[in-house]
């Protein structure tokens, strides 16, 4: 059993019109998605903005609410009402934004940013509260004399490690990461990545890796999901996906991926051009009348395929 | 387009029933009543309150605000005790005051704001555009009873150039011209006085657009592939601001209805803020409810108009 | 162009703290009109509650048949109104109280404005929905007929209660400007931080939204404050502020509404309709120079 077990989960929005703004349809942001993270591992979630990614990761935290389906974590349901009442529950899930400008309180100084979760659930004297937020600067990287600067005086990355050392303050179990790289720029990206993996080893951390570059997904993650409009597309290991991949929405995602090996790039022309012409020649074999992905079914003990019945 | 209308109306509705509910029971919550100016000590208490049994004083209140709220969609709001006559009557007399004073204001104030908006933006950072800036700065900081007052003195008593109180000199005959003339001469000065102030919104908004136009990309297009000067202005810039100003007039009622009673106030001009005022003092309730609730209808209605037109003028209104 | 080592000192120092009050005192400081305006209201601030201190308003609005519109003289610097009542001394109590109630109706139109604004913005929703159409039909209501109709219905009236009916009927402006504020800053990733780090509702509000909106508060109370002191005198002035008893600036200018006093006894009335112009215009420079600190596109330098 893994660590989160989400399990049919659907997210939908009302859309509201007409005169009295009455709910005249609704969005399908998230439409019956299922996955399963393995405590100590990295769950990569991918696909084009708009795909419903960001919102399965706030569905979980509770920052969106769920239209139905499960949310199992560690045996209990966090789709239930009441359940993320619970102080364990709401420590053992934090997440680090995307954007590291707006995800720290301009007007907050470092101190009070870092120390915000162990106010909310432990009881610390002020002298221990300083003590382990220059404990947990230092273990981003940052120096300890900080605390009493405010988020506009640093950079984009140690922004980013700002944010990190505020998720990790209460030693949670599972970290959504919602694109945490992607305001970065790319010389800074790998920097934090590295930093990330440095401390799931270090803190026995698993984390739910949002992101829309396959690249990146590649380097973190040991399963990855592909969600295209709401749904799954594709999902299982890092090999399953990379080196098999069955989809044709997943064979173009890792076709756009760049190489900078010349000695590959003939190889990687010829793979995007079948590649593209498959999807136009076989679009309707993938997708059903409506556009939309099929359910999943499995091809390997790992591997799952959003494939039609027939075959 | 017409959605908005009707959610508009819809949303009309309640306001108008809200505020003669609040008109009414403020009205009730006045010392006094309809009767109180009637007493008299050779009329018999016994009788008054007969009266006010039959009159329905002592029902609930919602079974009077009932029986008030139908006559006054019908024009009847009853008796003014001070005068003797139909409220509705009364105030017929001095709507017509009122109504001219708020549309020369109107056309002052358009008058004025948009050729000195239009200068000020189009050549912002001259001395021209800081004068007309400095003058929206005094104008957006003074209180219009204050500078009527000063206008009053300056170029009534001092100068003598305008005459100082009423609506028309005695002895004109209705209908001739030197009457007419009369008139407007009588409420140019109080007209002025309030145009001049509303205008600083107009004028500040004017500017800020234009500048704000000035800089964006299909002016600077339009420019580049040589379009003069005052074909940019008339066509593109001029286009885009005008409109909604145009569209703001119905929320200026809001803002002329309290100047109406400042101003008829300094200038003795006898429209209905006069007539609000001395109703007020002397206690004719019936006639201070029935003009509440007459600018509050104003207003909404007002406002209702300005956002129709604008999400005419203004596509981005009409998705929201 | 050449920087002087203070105006890269001054510089390097500005960067450091993003505290709006050194950036405020900045732009107060640069904007000479601004800061003589601040110098001006302070000092009418301290002259005007100061002398007061040694004034006995019993005294002055008491009648003094002997000595009915008299000139400025040195006895009365300002001469005397129609009751032989001094009227330097009824300006100097008028300011203060005219202050006073401008003091006291900004704050609490503030305080509930902050809070419907807030609650509205944060929650959404319904709340919103529904404190929002409040908020429209007090917006049409006519302002000073409603005021003038309250102040002749409430009993016992006196400046409390003055200043609660303004305050009831001035709240909305600052609660719609609050509550668009706060529509944007509850987007910002944050405020979803502090909801994922456990922090209540009412926190995030109070805590975390709230000083982000301290500035745009600061410039509004302060553009109220002028306006009022605007409407309270004109209220004053026809006739439904203050009782006679406790002169306000308003209650001067009053005496205009006669003409002979207007015509020819400037000195009862112009000396306090000026000072309520120059108030309210000062209070406005320091409010125009405050939002411009706010706002960095507009700032001089």
């Amino acid at each position: 059993m893994g660590l989160l077990e989400v399990k049919n989960l659907k997210v939908h929005f009302p859309i509201h019109g007409g005169i009295f703004r009455k709910v005249v349809g609704e969005v399908k942001a998230v439409d019956n998605v299922s996955f399963t993270i393995e405590a100590g591992q990295t769950y990569g979630l991918v696909g084009e903005s708009g795909s419903g990614k960001t919102t399965t990761g706030r569905a979980i935290i509770g920052l969106n609410s769920i239209t139905s389906g499960s949310v199992i974590f560690e045996g209990q349901d966090l789709a239930l009402k009441g359940v993320r009442k619970q102080k364990n529950i709401r420590k053992d899930i934090q997440m680090i934004f995307q954007d590291p400008y707006s995800s720290l309180n301009p007007k907050k100084r470092v101190l009070d940013i870092i120390a915000e979760p162990l106010r909310n659930f432990e009881k610390m004297s002020p002298g221990e509260e300083k003590r382990r937020v220059q404990e947990l600067l230092l273990q981003v990287g940052l120096s300890p004399e900080n605390i009493l600067k405010y988020p506009h005086e640093f950079s984009g990355g140690q922004r980013q490690r700002i944010g990190i050392a505020r998720a990790i303050a209460l030693k949670p179990k599972l970290i959504i990461a919602d694109e945490p790289v992607s305001a970065l720029d790319v010389s800074v990206q790998a920097q934090v990545l590295n930093f990330m993996q440095d401390i799931q080893k270090e803190l026995n951390l698993t984390f739910l890796f949002i992101s829309h570059d396959l690249g990146i997904i590649r380097h973190m993650c040991d399963h990855i999901g592909i969600m295209y409009k709401g749904r799954h597309v594709e999902q299982g290991t890092a090999k399953d996906i990379f080196d098999n991949p069955r989809h044709i929405y997943t064979k173009r995602l890792i076709a756009a991926i760049p190489d900078i090996d010349p000695k590959q790039r003939e190889k990687q022309t010829e793979f995007r051009k079948s590649v593209s012409m498959e999807y136009e020649q076989a679009h309707r074999n993938y997708f059903d009348e409506q556009g939309m992905p099929y359910p999943l079914k499995s091809i390997s003990e790992t591997h799952l395929v959003a494939l039609p019945e027939k075959g | 387009m017409w959605k908005i209308i009707v959610r508009r109306i819809l949303i009309m509705i309640p306001q108008i029933f809200l505020l003669s509910i609040l008109v009414f029971l403020m009205a009730k919550a006045m010392p006094g009543d309809a009767l109180s100016g009637m007493l008299d000590p050779n009329i018999d208490p016994a009788a008054i309150d007969a009266m006010r049994e039959k009159l329905g004083l002592n029902d609930p209140w919602y079974i009077q605000y009932w029986d008030w709220i139908t006559k006054a969609i019908q024009g009847d709001f009853g008796q003014s005790f001070r005068f003797k006559m139909p409220v509705s009557e009364l105030i017929g007399q001095r709507l017509m005051n009122t109504l001219w004073l708020a549309i020369v204001t109107l056309i002052l104030t358009y008058l004025i704001a948009i050729p000195l908006g239009i200068t000020s933006g189009r050549y912002n950072d001259s001395w021209l555009d800081r004068l007309i800036t400095g003058y929206t700065y005094i104008g957006f900081a003074a209180p219009l009873f204050i500078f009527a007052l000063l206008m009053v003195w300056v170029f009534g008593f001092h100068f003598h150039w305008f005459p100082t109180s009423g609506s028309v000199s005695p002895g004109e005959v209705p209908g001739t011209l030197s009457h007419f003339w009369s008139k407007f001469y009588h409420l140019l000065l109080p007209a002025l006085s309030m145009a001049l102030i509303a205008t600083v919104g107009t004028v500040q908004y004017l500017r800020n657009e234009i500048i704000d136009t000035k800089q964006k990309d299909f002016i600077l297009t339009a420019r580049a592939k040589g379009a003069s000067e005052s074909r940019v202005y008339n066509r593109h810039i001029l286009r885009n601001s005008l409109l909604p100003i145009a569209a703001f007039f119905g929320y200026e009622i809001t803002g002329l209805i309290g100047g109406t009673v400042f101003v008829e106030s300094i200038f003795s001009y006898p429209g209905m803020g006069m007539l609000f005022l001395s109703s007020i003092t002397i206690r004719d309730f019936s006639v201070v409810t029935a003009l509440v609730l007459l600018y509050g209808v104003a207003a909404i209605v007002g406002a209702l108009l300005s956002d129709i037109i604008l999400s005419i003028v203004d596509p981005r209104i009409r998705i929201k | 162009m050449a920087k002087t080592s203070a105006e890269i000192a001054l510089l390097q120092e500005t960067d450091k703290s993003p505290s709006g009050f050194r950036i405020v005192w900045r732009e107060i400081m640069r904007d000479k009109l601004a800061l003589v305006s601040l110098i001006f209201l302070f000092a009418i601030i301290a002259a005007v509650y100061g002398i007061s201190l040694f004034l006995d308003q019993k005294e002055i609005v008491t009648v003094d048949l002997f000595a009915l519109y008299e000139k400025p003289s040195a006895v009365h610097w300002l001469g005397t109104d129609y009751g032989g009542r001094d009227v330097f001394g009824q300006l100097i109590i008028g300011t203060r109280n005219s202050m006073s109630i401008a003091f006291m109706v900004t704050f609490f139109t503030g305080i509930i404005g902050i809070l419907v604004g807030l609650f509205s913005g944060y929650f959404g929703g319904t709340v919103d929905n529904i404190s929002m159409r409040v908020v429209d039909f007090f917006m049409i209501l006519p302002f000073i007929m409603i005021v003038i109709a309250f102040v002749s219905a409430v009993p016992k009236y006196n400046t409390l209660t003055f200043s609660f009916i303004m305050t009831a009927f001035l709240w909305m402006g600052i609660a719609r400007l609050i509550r668009s504020k706060t529509l944007q800053e509850k987007e910002l990733d944050y405020v979803q931080a502090s909801k994922t780090l456990g922090s209540s509702n009412l926190k995030i509000m109070f805590t975390q939204v709230l000083p982000n909106l301290s500035s745009i508060i600061i410039v509004t109370m302060t553009l109220n404050l002028a306006a009022n002191i605007g409407l309270e005198s004109g209220l004053s002035f026809l006739g439904f502020g203050f009782p006679e008893s406790t002169p306000s600036l308003g209650t001067l200018v009053s005496y205009a509404r006669n003409p002979q006093t207007l015509e020819f006894r400037w000195w009862i009335w112009l000396p306090a309709s000026l000072l309520i112009l120059v108030l309210m215009l000062s209070i406005n420079n320091v409010g125009q120079a405050l939002k411009r600190a706010t706002d960095a596109r507009q700032r001089k330098g």
